[in-house]
């Protein structure tokens, strides 16, 4: 007997159409939020403009937190010694390590027995 | 073709026969999947924000550091740098941070000119109005500090400064759009800032240069070092390379964190999916007994992980997007960006593309039909006589 396709399959269709209508969705949502930004962007940049510096204001709790780009490699032992971390946020405000090592003293061992 | 549907139909049936055991798997991806595209979300929509910001700050950024620690440097050392072919303008900048207790937290005081004032704000940028040029009183608040402070345009506040009280008036707040970049600043006259800061005259926290040609900043960053000894000189073009790997290491190891959730659950997964009950060996020995092949059930049992797999992860890349960028993360925001009094309204927009959520999608209902599929053989490989007397 030929295989005639069942309303389980008929069902599959509608979740797999309705998953592909929330992708859509998600698409034009992007979509929209671009355009805004778009226009947004400009107003935002004047103010970046105006303050001098582009970190975003995630954590005010500690300076290398809220101004990772201006922070000294030593800013967070300075204002905390011994402590590696104050607030979570430094999970997601990492060290810009190659920001720090500018202005960085270069050592230089000189060696004065022989090998 | 018609062979694949069926049994397609025949997976689809069974996945309804162990619909309480399918759920719970279907629901446990969901959230593995839910939890990590929130974290790829919440850091890639804020790298894109820094990203599409950078260009608006100066080319350099020189700070002169004594004894490990940022130190105050001249205003006059501006002019050394002037002169050079590449350099359009410097700005010694008076800025810094002002802890207010009441608040419980930092305060970013920026002192600005009324040149800047005048050049870079609009009625857009800000509610109220600009502060006008020689009104030493008159500031302009971010969003958060005037949300936290219940501040409206034309309000004053009163800061103590050496056992004093200083009153700013208000005149204008950031609109909120700005508002990560903007949350927590009081912009001021710079003599204001001096006062607040206690900045002496003919001192700056740094200096801001702008360059004509961005290729030279090499040039002037080598000038500036020999000219000033310790200083640390801050370049633009290496400052956005630096955060781009910097968000994404961090929300890499985020990422990696959650890696052992996702390993636990799929070693659940394995435990639920070994375990035949008597019911579906009865099943297989039926199907086997009218004529389906051991690839047949295989195949049967691989797409009915795959439609679990699929599902979830699905619904849990949905969740996970609805979470970041209609609810505003609650919970994970915190936990990620700490526990600030003065925190941004995020306007997010997302950076992650498809290839990415075809990544993420990947990375988890691969390994999931891989740990079902021995199961899977186990199961199509069930004699059909013995399956179904129940002996083995």
């Amino acid at each position: 007997m030929p295989y005639t396709p069942g309303k389980r399959l008929i069902r599959l269709l509608v979740v797999c159409a309705l998953f592909a209508l929330a992708l859509i969705v998600v698409g034009l949502d992007v979509r929209a939020r671009r355009q805004d930004e778009a226009t947004r962007i400009g107003r935002t940049r004047a103010v970046v403009g105006l303050l001098g510096f582009a970190d975003l204001a995630l954590s005010s709790d500690a300076r290398w937190l809220r101004h990772p780009s201006q922070a000294e490699s030593g800013a967070a032992f300075a204002d905390l010694p011994g402590a590696l971390d104050i607030d979570p946020a430094g999970a997601a405000i990492g060290p810009p390590l190659t920001l720090l090592e500018q202005g960085g003293t270069t050592l230089t061992v000189v060696h004065r027995s022989a090998p | 073709m018609r062979r694949a549907l069926a049994i397609l139909d025949y997976a689809l049936g069974a996945t309804r026969r162990r619909g309480g055991r399918n759920l719970a798997i279907a629901l446990g991806l969901a959230f593995v999947v839910g939890l990590v595209s929130a974290v790829l979300l919440l850091t890639g929509a804020l790298e894109r924000e820094f990203a599409l910001s950078v260009d608006a700050t100066p080319d350099l950024v020189v700070q002169r550091v004594i004894a490990g620690r940022p130190a105050l440097i001249e205003v006059d050392s501006v002019e050394r740098l002037r002169g050079l072919p590449a350099v359009r303008s410097v700005r010694a900048r008076v800025w810094g941070y002002l802890f207010v207790p009441s608040l419980e937290a930092n305060v970013t005081i920026v002192g600005a000119s009324p040149g800047e004032l005048g050049d870079t704000l609009t009625d857009s940028i800000v509610e109220g109005r600009r502060p006008r040029p020689g009104a030493e009183r008159e500031c302009i608040a971010g969003d958060a500090l005037a949300r936290h402070l219940g501040l409206r345009p034309g309000d004053g506040i009163a800061l103590p400064v050496h056992g004093e009280i200083r009153v700013l008036d208000a005149v204008g707040l950031f609109h909120a759009e700005s508002a990560l970049h903007s949350a927590d600043v009081l912009v001021v006259s710079e003599a204001m800032a001096r006062d607040l800061l206690s900045v002496p005259e003919g001192q700056a926290t740094d200096l801001a240069i702008r360059l004509t040609t961005p290729d030279e900043a090499g040039v002037v960053a080598n000038h500036a070092e020999i000219a000033f000894g310790q200083v640390r000189v801050l370049d633009k073009r290496l400052l956005a390379r630096t955060y781009e790997l910097t968000f994404g290491g961090r929300s890499g190891l985020s990422a990696i964190m959650l890696l052992p959730a996702l390993a636990a659950f799929l070693l659940l997964a394995w435990e639920r999916l070994t375990g035949l009950g008597g019911v579906e060996r009865r099943e297989i020995g039926v199907l086997k007994a009218i004529g389906w092949s051991t690839s047949d059930v295989l195949l049967a049992r691989v797409m009915e992980s795959g439609l679990v797999a699929l599902g979830g992860a699905l619904f849990g890349l949905l969740a996970g997007y609805l979470y970041v960028f209609h609810l505003g993360a609650p919970g994970l925001r915190a936990a990620l960006l700490g526990w600030s009094t003065l925190y941004p309204e995020l306007v997010l927009v997302p950076n992650a593309d498809l290839g990415q959520a075809a990544a993420l999608l990947g990375a988890v209902v691969v390994p999931f039909i891989a740990v079902s599929l021995v199961p899977a053989w186990r199961a199509a490989v069930v004699d059909p006589d013995e399956a179904m007397r129940g002996t083995t």
